[in-house]
């Protein structure tokens, strides 16, 4: 296995967690942080595999404008998910 | 009784994705339908037909105006629908509840972060300026340096004083400027109408097209950043 075929399943493996922990973190803005995260570690890949135009969109709108736009919903409904 | 449809119904739709995912072509393979229509033809005569340095951009704006058109269409919709429900739902918090006065105030921001904010978002505006004129040589055009414009708005948004009003909070001059992507679009679709016979078609004189190419992500790119500190204050003050 070279370096680039372990940098890539590093990062999906990373991507992988990160949507687990969307998905079960009960704190909302912990999972808005985490939805970031996913979301850089996907513009990485899109870096690697050679679509820049998508890396730099994910970045800005899906790591950036995506989250603020929840963390205002979230200042509105509040933080907790009920059980 | 609601879980289980809920459950049954997910399981039925992920069977079905499953089955379309198996399905699809091996990725890379010379043999999909991908590789041996159009794609070849975009590679290989991209620059010269489609007008720009960029693939992206040439597929984006010159081989599939229309399907972007229709992007830039989807967008501004998204902002009407939630301008719609924000409306109707004005006044009123969670469940129902109006909010009060106290309870809509904002924290304090630590004066660090909203200088640094302020210090950053000149450079911010010009590498999305930049994005955006340089988008058919370069990575890059309207939509994603309207992303990163409607995101240092927003940062803005987010640490300026709330009791002052905008600047650029006209309501009249902000609804046409949210149009921008749309309106830009249709123009340039007419042009090209006027000058080839055809909607959304460009030109070969090269620098015709350059300037219609630039024309568009400027205006998707405004559109877009409008629209987007237009979800935000929707969402914020709504």
């Amino acid at each position: 296995m070279g370096i680039a075929e372990f940098i890539d399943l590093l990062l999906l493996g990373l991507l992988i967690v990160c949507a687990l922990g969307v998905a079960m973190l009960r704190d909302l803005v912990a999972a808005v942080i985490m939805f970031s995260i996913y979301s850089f570690i996907l513009c990485l890949l899109w870096a690697i595999r050679g679509a820049p135009d998508v890396a730099m969109t994910e970045a800005a709108v899906g790591a950036g404008i995506t989250a603020v736009l929840f963390l205002t919903t979230i200042a509105v409904v509040g933080r907790r998910e009920k059980k | 009784m609601r879980s289980w449809l809920a459950i049954v119904l997910m399981v039925v739709l992920g069977v079905l994705m499953i089955i379309a995912v198996i399905q699809l072509p091996q990725p890379g393979s010379p043999d999909a339908p991908a590789q041996t229509h159009v794609s070849a033809y975009y590679v290989e005569g991209g620059k010269e037909l489609g007008g720009a340095e960029n693939l992206v951009t040439a597929v984006l704006l010159n081989f599939r105006a229309l399907d972007t058109f229709g992007e830039v269409v989807v967008i501004f919709s998204a902002l009407v629908a939630v301008l719609a429900v924000a409306a109707a739902v004005a006044g009123t918090g969670p469940a129902g509840i109006t909010r009060t006065a106290a309870e809509t105030e904002s924290v304090e921001v630590s004066p660090l972060v909203a200088f640094m904010v302020r210090l950053l978002a000149p450079f911010i505006a010009t590498f999305a300026v930049f994005v955006m004129l340089k988008g058919h040589v370069l990575p890059g055009g309207g939509f994603q340096g309207g992303a990163v414009l409607g995101a240092m708005l927003i940062l803005l948004a987010l640490f300026a004083h709330r009791p002052k009003p905008s600047r650029f909070g006209h309501p009249a001059g902000l609804f046409w400027l949210r149009a921008t992507g749309v309106l830009a679009f249709v123009l340039v679709g007419l042009l090209g109408l006027a000058m080839t016979g055809w909607m959304f078609a460009m030109p070969h004189d090269p620098l015709a097209r350059e300037a219609m190419m630039i024309a568009l992500e400027l205006g998707i790119g405004i559109g877009g950043a409008a629209v987007l500190i237009g979800l935000f204050r929707a969402l914020a003050d709504g």
